[in-house]
């Protein structure tokens, strides 16, 4: 067992078949040729060498800072960026030589792009059900608009949707496959915490009636902690760790005593192993506090503590 | 009224202008390209000293079949870069969708697209000028439609390879390059009309080929099958480029992200 987080646990095994294999993959951003310098540009690394798997029913977060190559990682994995070395396969089969195959079974969705503005939401979602061949479209779309509480909105243009209400069609458009694996970058951007926790709410019941992995960035870490069962955290294009949310947060090792001494509070950092000490120390100098607590290290510790070398 | 906010609004479009190519053409392409083509035409009226309902149906024949090429090509231009406005490219191509799906795709739409536009143009011209171009090309309409059609999927691909590899800042060609072709192609006025060089510029352009063939039949003259052959050879020859380099710019842009192309 990898990890369990969801209100009904899903057993993710080590012997449940992989959906995504990536294997040294890696990006290099041709630099170009500058006028102003007469030669070209340095190229840039965004991606190296990078290695990690997700299981059927896994959801594996991938963080770290900007520029640490997670939406060029999504882009190699959707084909939209060709990859300059490594390799990747889908459900086991190489998506080169694969490639619609594998993209029939897996959808996307960002923060970041948008559907055509002047056409109806219906009309959009109705291009995406052809495009993936979906069976009964017409009942498709309106099952998946209602999962995002979006049927109201059926017949509205797409330019005229606020940002929360677009980044739920677009979330209803990577559904509308019925994917196997989603990869979504930054899907909660956007959206007010109540919608935001409604779609965490929702991918995990996805994950939990149909198995559906997914692949997830997101810079708000107490989502990435609720929903991921494994963090591969990258930085300037390299994996620098790779495990569960707490996991990472534990090799912090530092934790923060706050007390309160005359209406005053103090937040001291202290090694995980040497509370015990600091307060055995408080006790003997006497200090009378009116409230203490103990911070655990957070996932948010560890991207913080691990953004930048 | 504030000076310095007018000053404002005046420098914005202005550093705009600087950047963008677009800009820069409608303000030198269009001017120049409209006194070339109807400068050239007015000589070719002043000199023919043919009766008139001819040269109407002369240049009004031209000005449809013309739609035949700028429509294939803008519609196919243009539906790229209205993927590229919308920020719709990495969805379409986070699908299953191929480039040759792709390809195909918009051809058809081309197509339907340039039928419609002929089709209410032909009416058009029949109903205010009561001149019958149907009727006045009969079958030859068919071949001439489908080579200019054909030719403007080439140049459609052309741009929209361009689009791929520079991104919508080159964006104004997908309405300007046809007309850069039309002083070459002898829409309006026959070849002769043109300068020795230009002559043999529009002799590597199937369309010169076909407007000539267009006169001729109009005029009652007899059309040689040669010429259609050679219009249909380069044609086919545009196309097969226009798609060979329109796949290596989709290529390439791949390498950079077709996120890349949409900013």
């Amino acid at each position: 067992m990898l990890r369990k987080k969801s209100a009904k646990p899903v057993r993710i095994s080590l012997m449940s078949p992989k959906v995504l294999e990536v294997k040294s993959l890696s990006k290099i951003f041709d630099g170009g040729f500058s006028l102003k310098k007469m030669k070209r540009n340095e190229p840039t690394v965004a991606v190296d060498k990078i290695s990690f798997n997700i299981r059927k029913g896994e959801i594996v977060g991938l963080l770290g800072p900007n520029g640490a190559g997670k939406t060029t990682t999504i882009q190699m994995l959707l084909g939209t960026t060709s990859k300059t070395s490594g390799r990747i396969k889908y459900f086991g089969k190489d998506f080169d030589r694969h490639h619609s195959e594998s993209l029939q079974r897996v959808n996307y969705a960002s923060a970041y792009t948008r559907l055509p503005w002047r056409m109806t939401v219906r009309e959009n979602l109705m291009v995406y059900a052809k495009m993936y061949q979906v069976a009964k479209p017409k009942e498709r779309i309106e099952t998946v608009l209602e999962l995002f509480r979006m049927s109201k909105y059926i017949d509205k243009s797409f330019g005229m949707l606020s940002s929360g209400q677009i980044t739920r069609v677009m979330l209803a458009k990577a559904m509308i496959n019925f994917p196997a694996l989603l990869l979504l970058d930054e899907p909660t951007a956007s959206l007010d915490p109540e919608i935001a926790t409604k779609v965490r709410q929702f991918l995990l019941k996805q994950r939990e009636k149909y198995n559906v992995s997914m692949l997830f960035t997101s810079h708000n870490m107490s989502e990435v902690t609720e929903l991921c069962d494994r963090v591969v955290f990258l930085r300037s294009g390299r994996i620098v760790a790779e495990d569960t949310p707490r996991g990472l947060a534990k090799r912090i090792q530092i934790c923060t005593v706050r007390y309160v001494v005359d209406g005053k509070e103090t937040a001291v950092k202290v090694k995980e192993k040497e509370i015990a000490a600091f307060l055995n120390k408080l006790s003997q100098e006497k200090i009378k506090y009116s409230e203490i607590s103990i911070d655990k290290p957070t996932l948010e510790d560890f991207f913080l503590s691990n953004s930048y070398e | 009224m504030n000076k310095h906010r007018i000053a404002a609004i005046v420098w914005r479009h202005w550093y705009n202008f600087k950047h963008s190519l677009d800009r820069m053409v409608d303000a030198f392409y269009w001017p120049a390209m409209d006194i070339l083509l109807w400068g050239i035409t007015s000589v070719y009226i002043s000199e023919s000293g043919s009766d008139v309902s001819q040269i109407v149906l002369l240049i009004l024949s031209g000005l449809v079949l013309w739609q035949v090429t700028m429509r294939s090509q803008y519609e196919i231009t243009i539906n790229l870069l209205e993927e590229a406005w919308n920020t719709n490219l990495m969805n379409l191509f986070a699908s299953p969708l191929t480039i040759w799906e792709w390809i195909v795709g918009i051809s058809i739409l081309a197509f339907i697209k340039m039928v419609i536009t002929v089709v209410f143009a032909g009416v058009l011209v029949w109903w205010l000028y009561q001149l019958n171009i149907l009727n006045a090309l009969s079958w030859w309409l068919l071949p001439f439609m489908g080579l200019l059609l054909i030719f403007g999927w080439a140049l459609g691909f052309l741009v929209s390879g361009l689009i791929f590899r520079f991104g919508t800042r080159i964006q104004a060609l997908a309405w300007t390059i046809v007309w850069i072709i039309a002083p070459f192609s002898a829409v309006f006025y026959p070849l002769q009309t043109l300068p020795a060089w230009a002559q043999r510029v529009a002799a590597f352009l199937p369309t010169s080929y076909i407007f000539e063939g267009m006169r001729a039949v109009l005029l009652g003259n007899r059309f040689d099958l040669t010429s259609l052959t050679v219009s249909a050879i380069l044609t086919v020859v545009y196309l097969a480029a226009g798609i060979v380099f329109f796949l290596a710019c989709f290529n390439h842009a791949k390498k950079g992200g077709l996120a890349r192309v949409e900013q």
